[in-house]
């Protein structure tokens, strides 16, 4: 999926900054994001974490500064599957089961070849709760089953706002190794998170935003 | 890795919607009740005196179909908005005024076939003459497809705003004045014995423009409204 | 798409150089308001002669007609703005687009006021289906709604967006609405009274309808520049040359 000989950034941003009413919400940021990487995104609450995550997915317009995806600059068309956002709000529609919320990402997005939307459940820790009616899932349970959506979708990169959240221990191991694991196989993930993170597959990148 | 078609993606879109609105199918009924006691107000106020209601059974029906849609058009978005289901439409790789013009055909379907449905009970209740009924449906057919799409465009574009019920019927109003008088004309045209299928005609033209350009304009509004 | 059309208006466009030049105008235009207002008014209210049909009554048409025009003339100016604010993102055309609605929406409102107070005399009736009253009353809910979406939003320059893309579906709409009016109207009546033969005006009645037309497209001028301006010190706040004004002021 994912082309090594390519020495080019996967996804490089330059002088980004985004302003609401005027007002800039963060300080211009510049990084680089290679395959196989991690970054980690850092920062207080209202540093700009989400806003920064949600332009990168394209939700909201590039305001200042440049984006650069694999070495050209960044066309949305070109790579809207190739990116997965993952935000505060799951996606997730509380009167479909986890199964069937899957299989509306699949049916939008295309699926990985060999994994199947009930493989991914129970990797994921809802063995069990497949059929069940997402509104009766605990919030972690919920997280859980919109985290089953890296397993399924194809994308390089992933953006994920606060995957940690609401989840156990348990819960917080295996996004660890969803991330190692997709790494590991030539991907990248940008990640938010106010906890550290214990991540093994190699020190990750620090992004420190400023408001 | 396997990538579904574009025919896959739309059944996914129309499934989902279709499934999510049987979930709550008491929904459904909820505009189908109001049309019909808004019909039934109206020989209360104006006296059971069958010309008279004979005449205004044609536009009774028809704006009170238009306000039943009304009242159900404010819920198009709002759930998918508040769950981030929106986002991800918005994001998948998949033509976002397609997928839009999906989500349209599932709510006309939920919405606007059951008013239709009962429209012939509702013009039985104010006396229209049966030989005006199919006239009636066939303008329901156009017009209402048609206020689901021009609604569409108008509650995307309040999708960012607070809920705004009142405002929506105040941007939808001028939009809707020509459906409301070709598909009004031709009822009025055909129980006055005259030929009715010019208003029609203009209704589908503007049917066909709609479906093309709507979604567009839909998908266009979206991207404005989330854009924040 | 031509280059130097977005440089271009960018250049105008820039908050400070838009501000400095309305400010420079603004009296100007509101003094030829003034003065083509009044010669206008005299005019018409003076020195034309009264109509042979319909008297004295016929003279509020130096009101009506101007501010028609004007109802549907800031219309267009407000539905250019919208395309430049949404192809271009430039913040002054928002902020024209913006602006120009309320004052459209007057002179919509005053139109229908004036249309209805020349309707008593006229028709016996301060309402009728007429097909241009009826355009016009749609023209003024356009406005409205476009008025009211755009404060529905918290973030302003996202309202002005919304906003701008519901003006221009309204000009898509103008005509329709016309077109099925003017077919309704056929339809449900005999043929309108018809107010203005073609060649029933006369030129000492034609001369302070110009003028009154000048003085009203003079006033949007003015109230127009005036509005964009305070607008601009609000979305500028934070920025440099505001200080620099508040600082000068103070």
């Amino acid at each position: 999926m994912t082309s090594p000989h390519i020495a080019a950034p996967l996804l490089e941003v330059r002088a980004l900054s985004f302003q609401r009413q005027d007002e800039p919400v963060f300080a211009p940021v510049d990084f680089q994001l290679h395959a196989g990487e991690l970054a980690l995104v850092e920062g207080d609450n209202g540093s700009g974490k989400t806003t920064l995550l949600r332009m990168l997915a394209g939700l909201l317009h590039v305001g200042e500064g440049a984006l650069r995806w694999r070495g050209a600059p960044l066309q949305r068309d070109a790579c809207t599957g190739d990116i997965l956002f993952l935000g505060h709000q799951l996606g997730l529609k509380a009167d479909l089961s986890a199964r069937e919320n899957l299989h509306i990402a699949t049916g939008l997005n295309g699926q990985r070849a060999g994994v199947s939307a009930a493989a991914a459940l129970a990797d994921i820790g809802l063995a069990g709760y497949e059929d069940e009616p997402v509104r009766r899932l605990s919030a972690g349970q919920k997280k859980r089953a919109a985290l089953a959506r890296l397993l399924l979708l194809p994308a390089t990169l992933w953006l994920l706002d606060e995957p940690y959240a609401n989840l156990d221990r348990s819960g917080i191991a295996r996004v660890n190794l969803l991330l190692e694991t997709h790494t590991a196989a030539g991907g990248a993930a940008l990640v938010t998170s106010h906890g550290a993170v214990a991540f093994h597959g190699g020190e990750p990148k620090h992004i420190r935003m400023h408001a | 890795m396997t990538s579904p078609g574009l025919a896959t993606a739309c059944a996914a879109m129309l499934r989902r919607d279709l499934t999510l609105a049987w979930r709550r199918r008491g929904d459904i009924a909820m505009p189908v009740l109001y049309a019909l006691i808004v019909t039934m107000l109206f020989p209360f106020a104006l006296g059971p005196e069958d010309t008279l209601l004979q005449r205004i059974a044609g536009g009774v029906v028809l704006v009170t179909v238009l306000l039943a849609m009304l009242l159900a058009l404010d819920a198009m978005f709002s759930s998918d908005i508040e769950d981030g289901s929106l986002e991800q439409l918005v994001l998948a790789p998949r033509p976002l005024a397609l997928m839009l013009g999906m989500k349209i055909l599932a709510h006309w379907i939920t919405t606007a076939l059951p008013l239709i449905v009962i429209a012939p009970l509702l013009a039985g209740m104010l006396h229209l003459p049966g030989a005006v009924m199919p006239v009636l449906l066939l303008a329901l057919l156009l017009a209402t497809p048609l206020l689901s799409l021009l609604g569409a465009v108008l509650v995307a574009l309040t999708a960012g705003t607070r809920r705004s019920g009142m405002l929506l019927a105040l941007m939808l109003l001028p939009l809707c004045v020509p459906a409301v008088i070709f598909a009004a004309g031709a009822v009025a045209a055909a129980q006055q014995g005259l030929p009715w299928l010019a208003p029609l005609a203009w209704l589908g033209a503007a049917l066909a423009l709609a479906v093309v350009l709507a979604p567009l304009a839909c998908a266009a509004a979206l991207r404005i409204a989330l854009d924040a | 798409m031509a280059s130097w059309i977005p440089l271009w208006l960018h250049k105008l466009g820039s908050p400070p150089t838009f501000y400095r030049f309305a400010g420079t105008l603004r009296p100007w235009m509101l003094a030829l308001a003034l003065l083509f207002g009044l010669i206008g008014l005299y005019g018409g209210l003076v020195l034309a002669p009264p109509d042979y049909q319909q008297g004295d009554a016929y003279r509020i048409i130096f009101i009506h007609v101007p501010s028609a025009w004007m109802s549907m003339f800031i219309y267009g100016v407000m539905g250019m703005a919208a395309f430049i604010a949404l192809v271009w993102r430039i913040k002054l055309a928002e902020v024209v687009a913006m602006e120009s609605a309320p004052i459209g929406a007057a002179f919509t409102f005053i139109t229908l006021v004036t249309g209805s107070l020349w309707g008593k005399p006229m028709w016996g009736t301060w309402w009728t289906w007429d097909a241009r009253l009826t355009s016009e009353l749609v023209l003024l809910f356009l406005y409205l709604g476009v008025i009211g979406l755009y404060h529905a939003f918290e973030d302003r320059r996202q309202g002005a967006r919304a906003a701008a893309f519901l003006a221009i579906i309204g000009i898509i709409n103008v005509p329709i609405v016309h077109f099925s009016v003017n077919w309704w109207n056929t339809l449900h009546q005999g043929s309108t009274v018809n107010l203005f033969g073609p060649s029933s005006i006369v030129w000492a009645m034609l001369w302070p309808l110009l003028c009154m037309t000048l003085a009203t497209k003079f006033y949007y001028a003015a109230s127009l520049f005036r509005r964009v301006r305070t607008d601009l010190l609000a979305l500028e706040g934070g920025k440099d040359w505001v200080r620099k004004i508040a600082e000068s002021e103070a």
